[in-house]
């Protein structure tokens, strides 16, 4: 149960390099999940590292429930990490693995055995604990890593790309177990991942990181529909939001011949730059019937069931790409011209130059 | 060793040619991977088992150099009297003692020092270096430079060191024979211990020793409970191939001590070299040789076994 606070924390690896987390401040309230996510090099390790005591934090401020942790070594600050490894101590059975923090905190030995048989029932472990972890499964070791971390009841939990080792139906699986678990122990959990899926479908937050920078923090469904910048909007939705670099042209921009419409607010906040950079969903574009609207040659057609995507060029600007929702049995085919509509109110624009959304 | 030669041919060859059965191909198969190691064999043969065989014949006679003409036939006699030989009993103790002392004192060592090499300090690669120096150091040079320049009683530095403290006029040599040669024996075998160890070390994953501190452990509790563990395999190998040399030492007795005062410092090899080379009897000391053959390669066999069965079930593990 704590709250965490990062205040304008920075860490600089090579002094005079670039720091790899820049003055992240963040606010992690008592019982949430907030997820981390980046492209890889973002710092988001580093900063949960950070967090966890196991690099300094060069500047700023770290607290935890209002108390300074900056100078407090990782052993007493009550958190526990699941590693992308899992770092399981190799000499020792699992149920010595999971009981290894107990022991260091002076547990007595019937209360370690109790919390570390009800953690192992939760998990799915009983009958593994005499086995020692090379004779496991990569999905048991992750079970018996999050087994290590929540024996203790620590007042945070931090974890790693913690499914990143897991085929892609296990990663479903313990996608939900991991958030279902952490609603039910209701322990401040900071999650780091480069999946965007993953980030909104665990994190009550998601935290948006770039080269160290924090770029959003925000709900999922706010992060989809009010990305703050270009990056933010190409990163988060898959496949990613197609972004556009078009000419103004009176009160909107030029897409493919016709013209897009701007709000009066985007306008303004536009003044009078050249050029907006254009976002729109591949759900917010639509198939005409009759061929009308923009016209774009299909590359590659996906159908996934539900729906399809349809990756095409513009037609007159073959450098420019769009990718296209459209229904699940879908007739076109590879190299057709279709005609596109796009819907102006779900619009997203951007400053050309700085990648800001103009307008609120 | 032998049982790898008799173990028949690996079935993994090529399929067979047309026309020969698979067993003839499979056999020449087998012979055309072992020809090359042939010379070697055939070398090594000559020069450890026919001695072997030599000095187990050697070992069923009386034959004194110093009478000639009593050579003659006696069976097991010999046997007999070096089991009955409170000398030669000595002597096995001490040659006990100085191994395994000198083995788990250099282990114990080079652990520390091991310990203080895997962290970050400056001038770090000097005092590695330094401190592998002795391990370069050839035996006999090395036993040389304890016995006259260290621990001599009259011009040894440790009497000019401890001088200030009223230990000036130590015979370390006469007085403490046998921990005399260990010392000498340890100063250089733990370099080795070191090596191997911080080899050891530096292979542990980083991300183990970060999870245990997050766990609460402290830098002693990470020892016991990680580091320990993982480093036993490393230290039961340097164990066994410390003792396998070093209970054939030689040269360190023969130059510090002489085996003396009366046998309080020889091991066995040297007894065995002062028995037949000094005391001209090749039947007793072929006997004790053949002895101490025996019981070093039981040892050893069951050293060896340890030591690849822990590493072959690591192997595992990673
Ligand atoms: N020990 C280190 N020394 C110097 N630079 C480092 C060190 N560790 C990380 N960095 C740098 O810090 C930046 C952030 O690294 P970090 O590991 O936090 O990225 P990440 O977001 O976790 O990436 P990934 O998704 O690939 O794990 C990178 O540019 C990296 O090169
Ligand atoms: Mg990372």
């Amino acid at each position: 149960m704590a709250e965490v606070v990062f205040d304008e924390a920075s860490r600089i690896y090579t002094p005079g390099a670039t720091p790899a987390v820049d003055k992240l401040s963040l606010t992690v309230n008592d019982g949430e999940l907030v997820v981390l996510v980046g492209p890889s090099g973002s710092g988001k390790s580093t900063a949960l590292r950070m967090l966890a005591g196991l690099e300094p934090i060069d500047a700023g401020h770290l607290r935890i429930d209002g108390r300074d942790v900056v100078d407090v070594a990782s052993k007493d600050r009550d958190i526990a990490m699941v590693f992308q490894s899992y770092a399981l101590y190799p000499s020792k059975t699992v149920r010595d693995n999971m009981a290894f923090p107990l022991k260091m905190r002076g547990m007595d030995k019937a209360e370690q055995t109790k919390r570390v048989n009800e953690a192992a029932e939760i998990l799915g472990l009983t009958e593994y604990l005499d086995r020692k972890p090379k004779a496991l499964s990569g999905g048991q070791r992750q079970r018996v890593a999050m087994g290590r971390a929540i024996v203790r009841e620590p007042r945070v939990f931090l974890m790693d790309e913690p499914l990143s080792n897991l085929d892609a139906k296990m990663r479903v699986q313990t996608r939900a177990q991991i958030a279902g678990l952490q609603n039910r122990l209701d322990v401040t959990t900071v999650y780091v991942t480069h999946d965007q899926v993953e980030a909104m479908t665990m994190g009550d937050r998601v935290a948006v990181l770039r080269d160290g920078k924090l770029q959003q923090y925000a709900t999922p469904s706010e992060l989809y529909d009010r990305p703050v910048n270009a990056f933010v909007a190409g990163f988060i939705g898959s496949p990613a939001m197609n972004l556009m670099d078009l000419r103004r042209s009176g009160d909107g921009v030029s897409l493919g011949g016709s013209t897009v419409p701007l709000t009066r607010e985007v306008a303004d906040a536009a003044g009078s730059a050249e050029t907006v950079t254009v976002g729109v969903r591949p759900e917010d574009l639509s198939l005409t019937s009759d061929g009308d609207g923009i016209k774009a040659v299909v590359d590659v057609v996906e159908e996934l069931g539900s729906e399809s995507y349809l990756y095409a060029h513009m037609a007159e600007h073959p450098d420019t790409t769009l990718v296209v929702r459209g229904p699940g049995r879908t007739s076109v085919r590879y190299g057709e011209t279709i005609g596109v509509r796009v819907d102006p109110d779900a619009i997203h624009a951007f400053d050309a130059s700085s990648g800001e959304r103009l307008a609120a | 060793m032998t049982s790898t030669l008799e173990r028949p041919p690996a079935p993994s060859g090529p399929p067979p040619a047309p026309g020969q059965t698979p067993t003839r191909s499979a056999r020449a198969e087998g012979w055309v991977r072992r020809a090359p190691l042939l010379p070697a064999l055939v070398f090594t043969i000559i020069v450890t088992q026919i001695p072997f065989l030599l000095t187990i014949f050697y070992s069923l006679q009386s034959w004194n150099l110093v009478r000639p003409g009593s050579q003659q036939f006696v069976w097991f006699d010999n046997y007999v009297s070096v089991f009955q030989d409170s000398q030669f009993r000595g002597v096995a103790l001490n040659t006990v003692i100085m191994t395994l002392g000198s083995v788990l004192i250099a282990v114990v060592l080079g652990l520390v020092l091991a310990l203080l090499l895997n962290r970050h300090f400056i001038g770090r690669g000097i005092v590695r270096t330094l401190l592998v120096t002795p391990f370069l150091i050839t035996p006999v040079a090395a036993a040389l430079l304890w016995k006259t320049t260290l621990l001599d009683p009259t011009y040894g530095l440790i009497n000019f060191v401890l001088s200030p403290f009223g230990v000036g006029e130590e015979a370390w040599i006469s007085d403490f024979p046998l921990a005399s040669v260990m010392v000498a024996l340890i100063w250089q075998w733990t370099p080795f211990m070191m090596l191997l160890l911080l080899a050891g070390l530096q292979s542990m994953p980083t991300d183990q020793i970060e999870a245990a501190r997050m766990d609460g452990a402290g830098a002693w509790a990470i020892f016991r409970e990680l580091t320990l563990p993982h480093l036993r395999r490393f230290i039961e190998l340097g164990t066994v191939l410390g003792a396998i040399y070093l209970v054939n030492t030689f040269d360190a007795v023969y130059m510090i001590t002489q085996g003396g005062p009366g046998t309080a410092s020889a091991n066995l090899p040297f007894y065995i070299y002062q028995r037949a080379f000094l005391g001209f009897d090749i039947g007793q000391s072929a006997a004790m040789g053949v002895v101490v053959v025996v019981m070093t390669i039981i040892v050893a066999t069951f050293a060896l076994r340890l030591v690849f069965r822990s590493f072959g079930a690591a192997e595992g593990s990673n």
